[in-house]
């Protein structure tokens, strides 16, 4: 760090706060032009080749989003490594189909069930992780993920998830009619310029509104529960998982209690499990087996490294990479230099443990971590001296700064 | 009674492949105290090799195996070299994802070279019926499974206990810092489990397969890997005996206790997975293995 960063803010200023503002703002925008811009097929096309960056894809994204930020607080915060995320999933995926479709419950509601059934199983799951650790825990859990395929097709069970055909349900996602869809697309189009991106003139098809309002009541869905997890880890419960977490026997040393900690934490994150299968179902209108095996749950590490382990931003970027890595690789027919048979089954996989393992490499914070040394260079955001510290003796100061950089780096 | 005792003989040759999987488990686990979530994989890609070199190349049969060990060792031992050594190794989560990157790379690589159709593998046993208990029919298959854990097992034992490198091998999985001091290249002795552990798992998937009622396909060793894991937890992770007792058991459990209970056959895997949660609450040592002490 030779040179000094070119913008520095300190917590708490008015100007920090207007930097704050212009993130969120650039945050919003995108949320809108995805919305707007990608409501039909949208495509970008390289080297001869469809990249669709619909939004079903994005909504898609934020099922996986949901699921990883609930991988964050088991396995970033609390450090226990559970590989059984995808059976949290799939149970959240057919209980709401199940509820959809057989009771004609609206899908927001299917969350009054879904959430106390996976906290439950999850904290269930949890007892044992008080005795089994680290890889054992991984096996276990992996053992869990591997098992719901085969519940999923029992004969018994077969009234309520159709078994190997797939749970059917309907969309009851209408947006409601005093939301002027068509009218802000098209107010969009006249713009000089770029209007050309958003829409065709014509208005939204009910098609292309319902899939705008999916995408809106998801991504309200998943912002609650980043403001929750948020708020969960900067408060007391969120400090004992993390002091879990770096050193299991000095925090219990220290009157932490580990077993509710740690099934409380498998509990939160098992919800958000299910929160994510409930949006998975919503968007995609159909549960099937094979979606569930272990392999999502592996896909969920994945994004979990790649986006960052313990930090929230890296679920957005890990759910991003996990839903639309497998769909490019596969889109993608013909690249230069690469004969046209490489190009043709699972490469996506091949992307993605090619991408964990370079990532552990080069990157072992995972995107985010590269990012913000990227930041570092052109922003420093210095932390705001607590009230009772600042009396100007230097020892105190120096240990008010270690303590406020650790909040603040997992502040975002 | 002719039932259950084709079911003790389905259990036996079943519990066969997950004990070669689960010793495979066991060389690597003895001396790094880590899993390899991968290890289904390589040997699915070994078996694979086999399959290319018997039918494409025209290998024979035990030729092409006893070559697909050799070239999977060297491949293990190459991926150990380059994506392993450089992690601390009581470090596990980097090395627990590096292995669950190999997973999903070798399974895709697998996928796109050979796709997803599944293919019969030659025999390589005689078929058959060696003799008949009871009414029910013990195959040569059977037989030659049980026949080829136990050759496996006594040249593992012999090589552990009679060469030179096992007995490095041997000092590096009692203690690993010690063994640097008297002079062991610890690096090079832990590829050399890693190939060996290869090199069992590929047998393994080419003795699984070489029946007619099985095929091979990338997916082939998937769960697998998990009844394999719980027979390594069963008998104790660091125990090579273990590995087949537990092997045979999960086996036996999977073809017998399941269906007598009534569970459904797609929940041998929960049947597995109890056993393996069971094991791990209760005496995570397992039945052989040596009780793991912590230090604070």
């Amino acid at each position: 760090m030779a040179t000094a960063p070119r913008f520095q803010f300190t917590e708490g200023t008015p100007q920090y706060r207007t930097y704050k503002l212009i993130g969120y703002g650039i945050l919003l925008l995108l949320v809108l032009v995805v919305a707007f811009a990608y409501n039909d097929t949208g495509s970008i096309t390289l080297f001869d080749n469809d990249y669709k960056v619909s939004i079903t894809r994005v909504t898609k994204a934020i099922s996986f989003i949901i699921a990883i930020l609930g991988l964050q607080v088991v396995a970033g915060f609390t450090g226990q490594l559970s590989l059984g995320q995808g059976f949290f999933f799939g149970v959240g995926a057919y209980l709401s189909a199940w509820l959809v479709s057989d009771h004609n419950w609206p899908w927001l509601l299917t969350l009054v069930v879904i959430i106390p059934t996976c906290f439950i199983f999850g904290m269930a799951f949890g007892i044992p992780a008080l005795r089994i650790k680290g890889l054992y825990l991984a096996l276990v859990t992996l053992g869990l993920a591997a098992i719901l395929p085969s519940l999923i097709l029992l004969d018994k069970l077969e009234p309520y998830t159709a078994g190997a055909a797939g749970k059917q349900t309907d969309s009851d996602l209408v947006p409601p009619g005093w939301l002027p869809l068509d009218g802000i697309v098209d107010a969009l189009h006249k713009l000089p310029l770029v209007g050309s991106y958003f829409g065709d003139g014509d208005g939204l098809s009910s098609r292309e509104e319902q899939r705008v309002w999916t995408f809106f009541i998801m991504t309200i869905v998943a912002v609650v529960c980043f403001k929750m997890v948020g708020n969960l880890i900067k408060s007391r419960p969120g400090r004992a998982i993390r002091a879990v977490r770096d050193n299991e026997t000095s925090a219990a040393v220290n009157g932490i209690g580990l077993a509710y900690h740690k099934t409380m934490s498998f509990g939160v994150a098992s919800a958000l499990g299910g929160v994510g299968g409930m949006v998975y179902v919503a968007e995609l209108g159909i549960a099937s087996p094979g979606d569930f095996t272990q392999l999502l749950s592996i896909l969920f590490i994945v994004g979990l490294v790649v986006g960052g382990v313990g930090t929230l931003s890296g679920a957005v970027i890990g759910g991003l990479v996990i839903a639309f890595v497998p769909d490019w690789a596969s889109s993608t027919q013909n690249f230069p230099g690469v004969p046209e048979r490489w190009l043709q089954g699972p490469t996506g996989g091949l992307i993605l443990g090619l991408m964990l393992i370079v990532l552990t490499f080069v990157l072992p914070g995972g995107i985010v971590a590269g990012v913000r040394r990227l930041r570092a260079r052109f922003v420093r955001v210095n932390p705001a001296r607590p009230p009772l510290l600042t009396t100007g003796d230097p020892t105190t100061n120096a240990l008010a700064d270690s303590a406020t950089v650790d909040a603040a780096s997992v502040n975002d | 009674m002719e039932l259950f005792i084709n079911r003790i003989f389905d259990g036996l040759s079943n519990g066969a492949t997950y004990a070669l999987i689960a010793m495979a488990l066991v060389m690597i686990f003895k001396a790094t105290t880590l899993i390899n979530f991968a290890q289904g994989e390589f040997a699915m890609f070994g078996g694979f090799i086999a399959y290319v070199l018997a039918t494409e190349r025209g290998v024979p049969m035990w030729g092409a195996v006893v070559l697909a060990m050799v070239i999977s060792a060297l491949l293990a031992a190459g991926i150990e070299r380059t994506l392993i050594r450089p992690f601390d190794p009581a470090d596990h989560l980097p090395l627990v994802i590096i292995t669950l990157g190999l997973f999903l790379a070798i399974n895709a690589v697998a996928g796109i070279v050979w796709r997803f159709d599944p293919r019969a593998f030659p025999e390589l046993f005689p078929s058959g019926n060696a003799a008949s208990i009871g009414g029910a029919n013990l195959s040569w298959y059977t037989i030659f499974t049980l026949l080829t854990v136990l050759v496996v097992a006594g040249a593992l034992t012999l090589l552990l206990n009679k060469t030179k490198i096992g007995l490095a091998f041997r000092a590096v999985s009692s203690n690993l810092e010690s063994s640097e001091l008297v002079g062991i290249k610890v690096g090079p002795t832990l590829q050399f489990g890693w190939a060996i552990a290869a090199a069992v798992g590929t047998l393994a998937v080419a003795v699984f397969v070489a029946t007619p009622v099985r095929q091979i396909e990338p997916n082939v060793m998937i769960t697998g890997l998990i009844f394999a894991v719980s027979a390594a937890a069963l008998g104790g992770l660091d125990s090579l005996g273990g590995a087949i007792v537990g092997g045979l058991a999960i086996g036996l459990v999977q073809s017998i206790v399941v269906p007598y209970v009534g569970v459904p056959s797609e929940l041998s895997l929960l049947a597995a997975v109890v056993v393996l949660m069971l094991v791990l609450l209760f005496k995570p040592s397992g039945l052989f293995g040596t009780p793991a002490v912590e230090r604070v």
